[in-house]
């Protein structure tokens, strides 16, 4: 077998480039998972944190994007683990299904209500529907892929992605609080 | 010819098929049972609804800038933290390290000497952060398709509110990709990619600027991020910006070319 060529990256591992062309998708993720925009940017600095970590663990040439995923996900898991030991007996889903989403939407007028309307829908979910309706509909991962970020098998993707879309569909079918635009 | 009929749709079926994650067996023996079954089709064009619902939700959520503390995370560590020092003591180092980077950073430096010159970077630099973004992208790298030229290029002036044109670079080897939108700070950014036969890849992104931003001077200035270089210039109504990992000569020629047609199609009132 011959030895694989010494790495050209002198900080030995992670291809810097592609690690800065992750950090958009890496954030959105993350405010997907924590419902909020500053500790989504924790979050994220943690995890390349770890990501560094581990460099040794991604092989070159496989998906970044993937592997960081997992390794965020794996962060915010410990991180949730832990504060809630450290709260006390608070069950998960309280810590994380939030009023806490702030989207922030742009554009015109009509665009905005029906994004927030989206996005305030989403913040309604449990963080574990959230994340999977992030990674199949938006990210567009395969759900080998998915299951392999989430470590669940892919019928436990299949079944909460199922109940994801349901449960979305029925609060964007609920009548708005606020005022809706008659076309 | 008799086959065994087809398994009806699983929900599972039904999702992946929506999701385009199915086998192609499956997938046609899928489709063949919606096109039977009017009920069947709406759950998948749903499911379909609110998948583009979600991506348009989410997405401009990528185009915002990114933190410098973030910038910095991808680079490696500093020693300090390789060598195991406790987590209290490495602060201090990782506040010293950044100030030497911070000096050292090609693009940071860059910036503080144009920011006094006057000249606007931060457009360049989004413009190079978004190329970097969606040029690697397999499977969505744009919105609209070249096959949709027209309607996209439509799309585009409605949605900016300033006509939009779709230079054709055929001639120096780069093929229309398609386009999309891209929300960047309280403007929409419109962004074309082209691809050429290896499959390297150039995005052209504009926006429009306030009025009497253009001086009427067509310099093009550059900037590389990254590894990305950027040719960008205003004219009356538009900031320009052509990115790509080309060397900058080579960028400059394809600036050109997207110059010169842009300025006569405007010139002659064309699309």
């Amino acid at each position: 077998m011959t030895a694989s060529a010494p790495s050209v990256d002198a900080a030995d591992g992670l291809p810097r480039p592609e690690l800065v062309a992750a950090l958009p998708r890496m954030r959105r993720y993350a405010r997907v998972l924590t419902g909020d925009a500053a500790r989504a940017d924790d979050l994220v600095q943690d995890a390349l944190a770890r990501a560094w970590e581990k460099r040794r663990l991604w092989r070159a040439g496989s998906d970044l994007r993937a592997w960081l995923f997992t390794i965020m996900h794996n962060v915010h898991v410990n991180q949730l683990a832990l504060a809630r030991r450290e709260a006390g007996n608070v069950s998960l889903d309280a810590l994380d299904e939030d009023g806490g989403w702030q989207p922030s939407v742009r554009g015109g007028e009509t665009q905005r209500l029906e994004l927030a309307e989206v996005l305030r829908a989403m913040g309604r979910l449990p963080a574990e529907q959230r994340e999977v309706l992030l990674l199949a509909a938006v990210e567009e991962l395969r759900y080998e892929e998915i299951a392999a970020v989430l470590a669940v098998p892919i019928g436990t993707v299949m079944s909460r992605l199922s109940r994801a879309r349901e449960r979305l569909r029925g609060l964007m079918a609920e009548p708005a609080a606020s005022l809706r635009v008659v076309k | 010819m008799t086959s065994t009929p087809a398994l009806p749709p699983t929900d599972d079926d039904l999702n992946a098929y929506a999701d385009g994650q199915l086998s192609a067996d499956r997938a046609a023996e899928v489709a063949a049972a919606l096109a039977r079954d009017p009920a069947l089709l709406a759950r998948v064009t749903d499911v379909r609804a609110q998948n583009a619902a979600l991506r348009d939700a989410l997405d401009p959520m990528l185009a915002e800038p990114i933190p410098e503390r973030l910038l910095e995370a991808t680079s490696a560590p500093p020693a300090a933290a390789r060598a195991g020092l406790p987590q209290w003591l490495r602060p201090a180092f990782a506040v010293a390290a950044t100030l030497v980077l911070g000096i050292g950073l090609g693009w940071l430096g860059r910036e503080v000497t144009l920011e006094r010159a006057g000249t606007p970077t931060t457009f360049a630099r989004a413009a190079a952060v978004t190329h970097a973004l969606y040029s690697v992208d397999q499977r969505r790298p744009v919105e609209v398709w070249a096959n949709e030229e027209k309607g996209l290029v439509t799309w585009l002036t409605r949605r900016l509110g300033v006509q939009a044109h779709a230079p054709d670079l055929n001639a120096v080897g780069y093929a229309l990709v398609g386009g999309r939108l891209v929300a960047g700070n309280d403007k929409p950014t419109a962004l074309l990619m082209y691809e050429n036969a290896d499959k390297e890849r150039l995005t052209l992104q504009w926006r429009k600027t306030g009025a009497g931003v253009g001086t009427g001077e067509a310099a093009f200035r550059y900037a590389v991020e990254d590894g990305v270089g950027v040719f960008y210039w205003v004219d009356e109504e538009c900031a320009y910006a052509l990115a790509g990992k080309l060397d900058r000569s080579q960028l400059l020629a394809v600036a050109r070319v997207v110059y010169g047609q842009i300025t006569a199609a405007e010139a002659s009132g064309k699309h």
